[in-house]
């Protein structure tokens, strides 16, 4: 008996090593543990600690301005948001926002990218790319920030441009009526780079044999790209909107510098509510209960992501 | 003849793309040359006189040192922590697929999906709490957990991509797990955490929400001071704004211009490989 868990263990150690640390480290029996655990620790500590915590919050009356103790109140935190039209306004301008920009982006995108196909032998190309690149990679406080200036009336270049063609200039940012639009037009700006990657790396994962058989076949081109490019690329590409719907339901700094979610509540995207409601009210335990609402939402959001992702597996793609 | 032409004429109308995306950003590059009245002339300057005072001014601003180096010294610990942490969580998902594996991958995922406030708010709270707000480590902790779920799953990716056999043939010639781990995978997967380096590095780089909620002066970066410094003599300093987004530009966009090849995979959370 002794002498067999000697050699089992054996196998795994090397012999001069073997002091007692060094066996519970390499005994195969722990090591996947030993390998988790601190993983394991930064989730306990830092996402299901708070994470318990905001739930239990959600429960509470509790606001930092008015020094009082958090109070139990039940469900009477989300009964108010569900009789609160307000936020059901900002939620459907949030859905407004992602449904509009991410078709704008998608469409843009796949355009694009099907423009960038033949790109292998463009001069210069991985500088063109990483110019097409840059707005995804400029931090979003300076991009929010300096958009400010572009709109502006009176000093932005927008406006002198419009102002050349002979029109009025228009006060993109501070007019309640353009303001939301102003915002969704930097937003897809910023992120029709991505589905043009997206586009590229599914129009990457056709295999080239199939496009020169239906060359060779003469298929009409509009078919070509129903029956092999779209067949083999729309996984990558609905992960791609998967997650730049994801990403867009939760934009907030753009917002936050560009209008703060004015003028009025016209550019209130439902995560600007959540973070003006918590840092500048400091409404606690109304901000947990609807953080607690929008982490249901994406996680649906997420869920729905892993399953297309697992579909694409299914099918012996990776 | 001709289709050398159309040739030039397509690769010309790429550039034209390429130029259009980021004539925004061209736009805050130069402005960062122009003085401040030239910035607010009416109409813009397209041609003026470059001046590098506004670099000067930056470098002379008692915090700007500061800043830049909590902005770096933040997003390299964070990221080392959190792509060392992740590589053996990604080997222990990949080799010993542990009961939950899959369930832990979406959480791990899902926290990635989050709206940053419902994130913050909590643990905004336990910090205050405990005492750690206002705390390099604090932040540093907090951005290396917000790091490791895309580490994971990009690590997983390419980890599954080597054959078990080479863990097999090196413990059966009585090589330690550890030695499989760190000798045989690891020489493997570099482009998995180059990849996992560089785009964690981009995200912890450009934060600047969670930093502002629970950092404090001594640990805010250049996007929170964009964010609560743009404002001099009653106005907003448009010429710092331009400055200081130009200089930060520089690391990430060098970034994407030598590692592009992993530009896919960083962007997608390692869910998604391939080359563009």
């Amino acid at each position: 008996m002794a002498d067999t868990t000697v050699s089992k263990s054996s196998k795994y150690v090397l012999p001069d090593r073997r002091n007692a640390l060094m066996a519970v480290l390499s005994d195969r029996r722990y090591l996947p543990a030993i390998l988790l655990i601190p993983v394991l620790v930064f989730f306990l500590v830092w996402n299901t600690i708070p994470l318990l915590w905001l739930l239990g919050l959600s429960f509470h009356n509790y606001s930092l301005t008015s020094g009082q103790d958090p109070r139990f109140v039940g469900f009477q935190n989300f009964i108010r948001i569900f009789q609160d039209w307000q936020v059901w306004y900002d939620l459907s301008r949030t859905l407004l926002f992602v449904f509009v920009g991410v078709s704008l982006q998608t469409i843009l995108g796949i355009l694009l990218g099907l423009l960038f196909w033949g790109s292998a032998k463009l001069p210069g190309r991985r500088l063109a790319l990483t110019l097409l690149f840059a707005p995804m990679i400029l931090t979003p406080v300076a991009t929010g920030n300096f958009f400010r200036l572009i709109y502006d009336p009176t000093f932005g270049v927008l406006n002198a441009m419009i102002r050349a063609l002979g029109f009025d200039s228009i006060d993109f940012l501070g007019n309640a009526s353009t303001a939301f639009w102003a915002v969704l037009a930097v937003d897809v700006w910023m992120w029709t780079p991505f589905l043009v990657l997206m586009t590229l790396a599914a129009l990457g994962s056709v295999p080239k044999a199939e496009l020169e058989a239906a060359e060779v076949d003469r298929l009409p081109w509009l078919q070509r790209l129903r029956l092999i490019v779209f067949y083999h690329g729309k996984f990558i590409l609905m992960l791609g909107i998967l997650l730049r719907t994801i990403d867009s339901f939760k934009t907030m700094d753009l917002v936050l510098q560009m209008t703060r979610g004015g003028p009025g509540s016209s550019t209130k995207l439902v995560a600007v509510t959540l973070y003006r409601q918590a840092f500048d009210s400091f409404n606690l335990g109304w901000s947990s209960a609807l953080a607690v609402f929008l982490l249901l939402i994406s996680i649906a959001f997420t869920a729905t992501f892993i399953f297309v992702l697992n579909l694409r597996r299914q099918r012996g793609q990776s | 003849m001709s289709d050398g032409w159309r040739q030039h004429l397509y690769h010309a109308l790429l550039w034209l793309v390429a130029l259009f995306f980021f004539s925004p950003v061209a736009w805050i590059i130069l402005s960062s040359f122009k003085t401040a009245d030239d910035i607010l002339a009416v109409p813009p300057k397209l041609f003026f006189e470059p001046t590098l005072e506004n670099y000067v001014a930056l470098f002379e601003r008692n915090a700007f040192l500061q800043q830049l180096t909590n902005s770096i010294v933040l997003s390299v610990c964070a990221v080392l922590i959190a792509v060392t942490v992740s590589f053996l969580a990604a080997f222990c998902f990949s080799r010993f697929k542990p009961r939950g594996t899959d369930f832990l991958m979406f959480l791990l995922l899902s926290i990635r999906m989050l709206p940053a406030t419902a994130v913050i708010l909590p643990v905004f709270l336990m910090y205050v709490a405990f005492g750690w707000k206002n705390e390099p480590i604090g932040i540093v902790l907090f951005y290396a957990m917000f790091s490791i779920p895309f580490s994971v799953w990009i690590l997983k990716g390419f980890i599954d991509g080597v054959s078990p056999r080479f863990d097999e043939t090196a413990l059966v010639n009585g090589a330690s797990y550890w030695h499989v781990i760190f000798r045989v995978i690891l020489p493997q997967v570099r482009p998995g955490l180059i990849a996992a380096f560089i785009f964690n590095l981009i995200f912890v780089w450009n934060e600047a929400v969670f930093n502002f909620i629970i950092g404090g002066i001594d640990t805010h970066n250049i996007p929170v001071a964009l964010w609560t410094g743009a404002y001099a003599d009653g106005g907003v300093d448009w010429a710092f704004i331009a400055t200081m987004t130009s200089v930060y530009l520089i690391p990430p966009v060098i970034f994407i211009y030598f590692f592009q090849k992993y530009l896919l995979v960083g962007m997608t959370f390692g869910t998604v490989r391939g080359e563009v």
